[in-house]
């Protein structure tokens, strides 16, 4: 029979779903209660389609094909009608796809996946996974003021898992600091300057030479640091632990161009002519400059671009001083700025922050001529645990109350001490933070997660009874996939549907329990769930959490 | 523990030796398991599972599913309050806390400490014109009031064990002088025409009096009953409307003549139930001669066309001979001899029928697509999941007309080729239940199911299906799904079930208004059908007429007739001389249309124009005190709690847009709400998989549409018709002649007891349960 799908008329099979017809033109559209080979109930309504025949939106994963049909797939209607069911499946999950911690970190630092790391002992890769994020981990475990440990749930229980100690813990014993620092990748051959060695400088330098350039920092002291080290006592950030940090920027091939002062001349001669991006993390201080070299400034220092290069989701807060979903670009090629010069806040982990996004929109710059911004990804996020949560959320770690280092805060945590009170996070991250399709349309279709926001959230409950399976009945959007799964391989007890409308649930049938519900099919079920209901539980044959 | 154990297994094992083992039996085994144990226990469901092919995921899925089943054991009487629309706008929500505060229930109880009585709300029971109702067990309490809370669980617990089975009186053998026909549909009962009837027979048999006491179905008058129709050769045919027992001898004897020994009845002590009947009206009968012009009943039944409900009130529900003196299975006899199936759907076609389910789909176009499909085995279904809240046209034509409609069904299915029959029926209708299988069984005994039938070698059988209570089974693939021991989630259509119905075999399903309307268009020919009517819609609808009208009842009108003409003529207008407002047309899945709009004619287009739908014909009536905010909330709590909870939009989108709603009656609602819930409604209606959620928002876009000044009102704190209680109070006027009645019957001693004082309120104390300015005399109790 012949079909219309965008305009585009031919030949199709009696049989096939509009989906199918679509895919064959290589259409692809979003679904998430489909999944190939399972027999199912057109649910989710991410789907829709239009029949222009009869204006009719239409569930393509199963609706048939029929003989004339002229479909069309995608038009301003259609992806609002796919938002909206994204955004009535999100009023309803309540999860955080990013613990807590993570997304009030102005890093953005994976807390949960270090504590975990942690807690194994495996303290080299918890590194690797603070870097990512954070150049100084070791100055920041002194000095953070730690606004992800005022976010943790567990604040709230028996006092927040000591973050920032932790992360300190990862850089602390004596060479790991110095581990895993050759970049990965080719030298590109281009030459950034970077004006200032403060924590926005220094991070900048880390980023910049971690994607292959040539990093050289311009400093009017005698010394690199910047606040660090003209503004942060000795008490609170001994100085060897400075020196060893600007060590590593050092050991990567950082040049360091100290007691030099960036004139405008400097600044035209040798900054704009011999280097392929120029950075400014200069701090507050040498504000002035701006207006000396002629750049154009704003009420908060000097003027960058702080619209969002990709679509911003619309759930973060507009945050003036947002972390790095920002160019950073000034209006003149090449020039990006970061840290206390572009804002009034001090707070060094923001500076870090920046230093990173802007030596990310740099490399995007050098690599592509232009500049590009980290894109933040899509957040469910559900606010405040509840009392009647807290032992929900404890079933998967200790109850012991925050410990505190023997030797004090200077001191910080042993190593036994450090897995100790890792083990303590409730790993309130999603485990499926990459493959969790009810994100990746979110993000697609720039879901607005608190459009449909119900009077009160759902309890959340995790069960745990499965060797390797948790289930996070709040999260589910009742596909019914893993109810399919368990039938057709014949699990005696399987799931179900249970109840009908908004409170129906899946659930194992007459009260059982998971243990016996998923006899063969737990990996089956976890597989094929679309979001983070179904999941591995923490360290279960390493297949923890998807990447 | 493990006698009790035993004694469940054993029960399963007799109810699966009667059901089979199939997954398809679970529904009535679920339903067999209940009756037994009065709720599910766990244990039975266990073994259940050990002995039959059914799997627990299908055994809980379906246990949860459907909301007549229970898990938890209940106490020993179950206390139904209907919360249809006819009884919302009369007050049901208070009767029901009012019933929780004489049974002193906590907030998540609802079976009282004793283990007596258990409360739920119930969708319908369909006794619209006696709204509020209550029923306990099986005995109905109609016009209840929150202040009789107290007496009515007293009243049946005085009744008793004498609780009256409802049976059919034998018919006549002797020669009589005439007959007494009394209605015994739902709503007749409730009403008290058991009592009247047994009283009747009482008289009769003490009398000697040689007479026919005949049992007909529903009269359709139902603001009339109990009703006695006397038809006496030689005499004009009189009625005694809203008759009471103990006025039942003096009318028979007016009318015949005591033949036996004749002795002085004893007194009879009234009970409860006719005192309740407390309508504006007086309460002793009243008599009209069937020629009499201009009474209450000339223009009830006047404008009113009787083909659905041909021969109402005359002949006795179950009787085939008189079902065959009037015409029955004519129709039958003339498809079977001298029509072949394409002629009976061709007739079918052109008389122009539509589906009465409320889509208004083509009868015959539905029939020539089942027929056309090669199979060899096809299936008939018979819709009577009649879910509306507000509606109860088919539980009166299957209790009143069994014949009618398996005489449809038999056309249907020569016409189509179909071999198996079934009736799909709500369990809330147990006598619709009885008489049609009661009529199957006379069918089978006379030849006119099973196999040759009429000696015309045409085989059909017809089965009985009980619904579990899910009102989303009304739309067909639901009911398949349920049919087949499944949720009954609707799947997405094509294929339609004329193509892939019931185990994917091509099956025909009908309303039971739209089988009952074939026997007379065939028998009275296409053109007589297709000449009533206008526009695409022809012939015509039953309605339950409910609400504020001052006559309420089943009627049956041309389509065509305008809604004022319902209201004013048949209704008698608007009852205690209050304003007209609205009628609400269709149900949860119609809409409201305004008074201003009454002269709108009963049609499918015209109604869908105007946001409404012809739905399955509920047809409440709102007045002045009716708020149009709280209707839509109404409707749309409704719908959302009978979604199946497939789809989003349906699942998620009817409860947000209800949270929309009840901020909004709450008095917190800001206006931009107004555009988000006009938004989700719009959504919802194009996002939905089936019908349930499509029309689900109809109630809130058409009073969006036609009352927004009302919504507008409350977001700026103020209920007009003084209905949502968040946003209302409770206050005495001067009138007050402190005569403390309010004082003595208010539950939670908000009014001190001061008598000759003016009485006042303490608003911290008063938590708006109504009785007050319900027990005023001088109706001194205002709310603002």
């Amino acid at each position: 029979m012949q079909i219309t799908i965008d305009h585009k008329s031919f030949e199709v099979k009696e049989g096939m779903t509009l989906m199918q017809a679509a895919a064959s033109l290589g259409i692809s559209i979003p679904a998430l209660c489909f999944r190939e080979g399972i027999a199912h109930h057109p649910s989710c309504m991410v789907c829709l389609v239009k029949d222009l025949d009869s204006g009719r939106l239409l569930p393509s994963c199963a609706y048939p094909v029929l003989d004339g049909m002229n479909i069309q797939t995608h038009s301003h209607e259609i992806h609002e009608a796919r938002r909206e069911a994204l955004e009535l499946l999100l009023s309803d999950h309540v999860g955080d796809c990013e613990a807590p911690c993570r997304r009030s970190c102005p890093a953005f630092m994976d807390i949960p996946e270090m504590n975990r790391l942690i807690a194994a002992g495996r303290f080299k890769e918890a590194l690797k996974v603070v870097r990512e994020e954070i150049a100084l981990p070791l100055t920041l475990g002194y000095i953070c003021p730690a606004p992800c440990e005022k976010a943790c749930h567990r604040a709230s229980i028996d006092g927040s898992v000591s973050i920032c100690l932790l992360k300190r813990s990862t850089a602390d014993e004596g060479s790991r600091l110095y581990s895993g620092l050759a970049p990965a990748v080719e030298k590109s051959g281009k030459k950034v300057a970077i004006i200032g060695t403060g924590p926005a400088g220094l991070s900048a330098a880390f980023y910049v030479l971690r994607c292959g350039h040539h990093a050289v920092l311009f400093d009017q002291h005698k010394e690199a640091g910047g606040l660090l080290r003209y503004h942060i006592t000795e008490d609170e950030l001994p100085r060897q632990v400075l020196d060893s940090e600007i060590e590593v920027v050092r050991l990567m091939g950082a040049e360091f161009r100290l007691s030099t002062l960036v004139t405008k001349e400097l600044f035209d001669t040798v900054l704009l002519r011999e280097f392929d991006a120029v950075i400014i993390a200069s701090g507050r201080e040498e504000k002035q400059i701006s207006d000396d070299f002629g750049l154009e400034p704003d009420e908060y220092g000097l003027k960058i671009s702080r619209t969002t290069l990709e679509a911003k989701t619309r759930d973060e807060s507009d945050d003036r001083d947002g972390r790095d979903d920002h160019s950073l670009t000034h209006q003149q090629r090449g020039i990006f700025a970061c840290g206390n010069i572009i804002r009034k806040h001090q707070m060094a982990v923001r500076s870090v922050a920046q230093g990173k996004a802007a030596a990310l929109s740099a490399d995007h710059f050098l690599k592509t001529g232009k500049p590009g911004g980290v894109h933040q990804l899509f957040n469910s996020s559900f606010g405040r645990l509840k009392e009647a949560e807290f032992d929900e959320y404890l079933k998967e770690s200790p109850s012991l109350s925050r410990l505190e280092p023997e030797k004090g805060f200077i001191g910080g945590f042993t190593e036994a001490e450090a897995m100790k009170e890792a083990a303590r996070c409730m790993n309130c991250d999603c485990r499926k933070p990459v493959s969790c399709k009810l994100r990746i349309y979110a993000n697609e279709y720039q879901a607005y997660q608190k459009k449909f926001t119900g009077p009160e959230r759902k309890k959340i409950i995790k069960s745990v009874q499965h060797e390797f399976v948790i289930y996070e009945p709040e999260k589910c959007i009742k596909c019914g996939i893993c109810v399919e799964i368990t039938r057709a391989e014949g699990e005696l007890q399987g799931l179900t549907y249970v109840g009908r409308g908004f409170d129906v649930r899946i659930s194992v049938p007459l009260g059982g329990s998971l243990k016996e519900a998923l006899i063969r099919t737990g990996e089956k079920v976890v597989e094929a769930c679309p979001t983070g209901a179904l999941a591995y539980k923490i360290n279960h044959n390493e297949k923890r959490r998807d990447s | 523990m493990k006698e009790y154990i035993e004694t469940i297994h054993k029960a399963v094992d007799n109810i699966v030796a009667s059901r089979g083992t199939p997954v398809t039996a679970v529904i009535p085994i679920l339903q067999d398991i209940q009756h037994e144990f009065s709720h599910l226990p766990e244990e039975a469901l266990r073994y259940t599972c050990e002995v039959t092919d059914i799997t627990q995921a299908r055994i809980e899925g379906v246990a949860s599913f459907y909301s007549q089943f229970r898990r938890q054991v209940t106490g020993e009487h179950i206390i139904s309050v209907c919360t249809g629309t006819a009884c919302h706008v009369k007050g049901s929500l208070l009767v029901y806390e009012a019933i929780r505060r004489e049974m002193k229930l906590n907030q998540n109880e609802n079976t009282d400490a004793a283990g007596v009585f258990t409360i739920d709300k119930v969708a319908c029971l369909g006794c619209c014109t006696l709204a509020p109702v209550v029923r306990i067990d099986q005995v109905t309490y109609g016009h209840v009031m929150p202040e009789n809370a107290g007496e009515i669980l007293a009243d049946f617990l005085k009744r008793g064990k004498q609780l009256v089975k409802v049976g059919l009186a034998a018919a006549p053998t002797s020669a009589v002088k005439g007959e007494i026909r009394i209605g015994l549909g739902s709503c007749c009962i409730a009403s008290g025409s058991q009592d009247v009837k047994t009283e009747l027979e009482k008289t009769v048999a003490e009398a000697g009096i040689l007479v026919d006491v005949k049992q007909v179905g529903c009269v359709g008058i139902c603001n009339q009953v109990p009703i006695l129709e006397i038809v006496k050769p030689g005499e004009n045919t009189a009625f005694y409307a809203r008759i009471k027992p103990e006025e039942v001898k003096q009318v028979v004897l007016s009318h015949f003549k005591p033949e036996g020994n004749y002795r002085r009845f004893k007194s009879r002590v009234v009970n409860m139930f006719e005192n309740m009947m407390a309508d504006e009206a007086p309460r002793s009968f009243r008599k009209y001669m069937f020629e009499q012009r201009d009474t209450p009943l000339s223009e009830f039944l006047g404008p009113q066309v009787n083909i659905a409900t041909e021969n109402r009130g005359i002949i006795r529900p179950c009787d085939i001979s008189e079902y065959r003196k009037a015409g029955g299975f004519e129709a039958l006899k003339k498809c079977l001899n001298s029509l072949s199936p394409q002629d009976v759907i061709d007739e079918i076609k052109a008389s122009g029928l539509r589906g009465r389910g409320g889509a208004g789909f083509p009868t015959g176009r539905k029939w020539q697509l089942v027929h056309d499909q090669a199979a060899a085995e096809k299936y008939i279904i018979c819709n009577g999941d009649e879910g509306d809240p507000g509606a109860f046209m088919d539980r009166m034509l299957l209790e009143s007309y069994p014949y009618r409609i398996i005489e449809g069904m038999l056309i249907s299915a020569y016409a189509t080729g179909a071999h198996n029959g079934l009736f799909y029926i709500r369990a809330e209708y147990p006598l619709a239940v009885q008489r049609i299988s009661e009529a199957l069984q006379v069918c089978q005994n006379e030849g006119i199911l099973g196999e040759n039938i009429m000696g015309n070698g045409f085989s059909f059988d017809i089965k009985i299906f009980e619904g579990a209570g899910a009102f989303v089974c009304g739309e067909e693939t639901a009911l398949i799904a349920s049919i087949e021991g499944n949720r009954g989630i609707p799947r997405l259509r094509p294929p339609y079930p004329a193509v892939q119905g019931i185990y994917g075999k091509p099956t025909l399903i009908n309303n039971t208004e739209t089988f009952s309307l074939v026997s007379w268009i065939i028998r009275k020919g296409s053109g007589a059908f297709a000449c009533i009517g206008s526009g695409r819609s022809k012939g015509t609808k039953v309605f339950a007429l409910a609400g504020k009208v001052k006559r309420g009842g089943l009627i049956e009108v041309p389509m065509g007739i305008s809604i004022r003409k319902i209201v004013e003529e048949i209704g008698g207008g608007i009852a205690n001389d209050k304003q007209f407002k609205a009628v609400q047309i269709g149900g949860p899945s119609g809409g409201c249309i305004p008074a201003s709009m009454a002269d709108l004619t009963i049609d499918f287009e015209a109604l869908s124009e105007a946001g409404a739908m012809m739905g399955s014909g509920g047809l409440i009536v709102l007045d002045e005190n009716d708020c149009m905010v709280d209707i839509a909330h109404y409707f749309l709590s409704f719908t959302q709690n009978q979604s199946c909870g497939q789809c989003t939009f349906c699942r998620i989108g009817t409860r947000r847009m209800l949270e929309l709603l009840e901020k909004i009656r709450n008095g917190d609602g800001v206006t931009e709400d107004l555009e988000k819930l006009e938004h989700l409604a719009n959504s919802t209606h194009a996002g939905s998989l089936c019908g349930l959620g499509k029309t689900a928002p109809n109630p809130v876009l058409s009073t969006l549409r036609y009352f927004r000044d009302e919504y507008e009102a409350h977001i700026k704190g103020h209920c007009p018709a003084g209905k949502c209680a968040p946003i209302i109070s409770y206050s005495i006027t001067e009138e007050c002649i402190g005569c403390t009645k309010c004082a003595q019957r208010c539950p939670s001693d908000a009014i001190a007891f001061k008598p000759y004082e003016i009485h006042s309120i303490d608003q911290e104390k008063c938590i708006k349960c109504d009785i007050c300015r319900q027990v005023c005399p001088v109706n001194a109790v205002i709310i603002s």
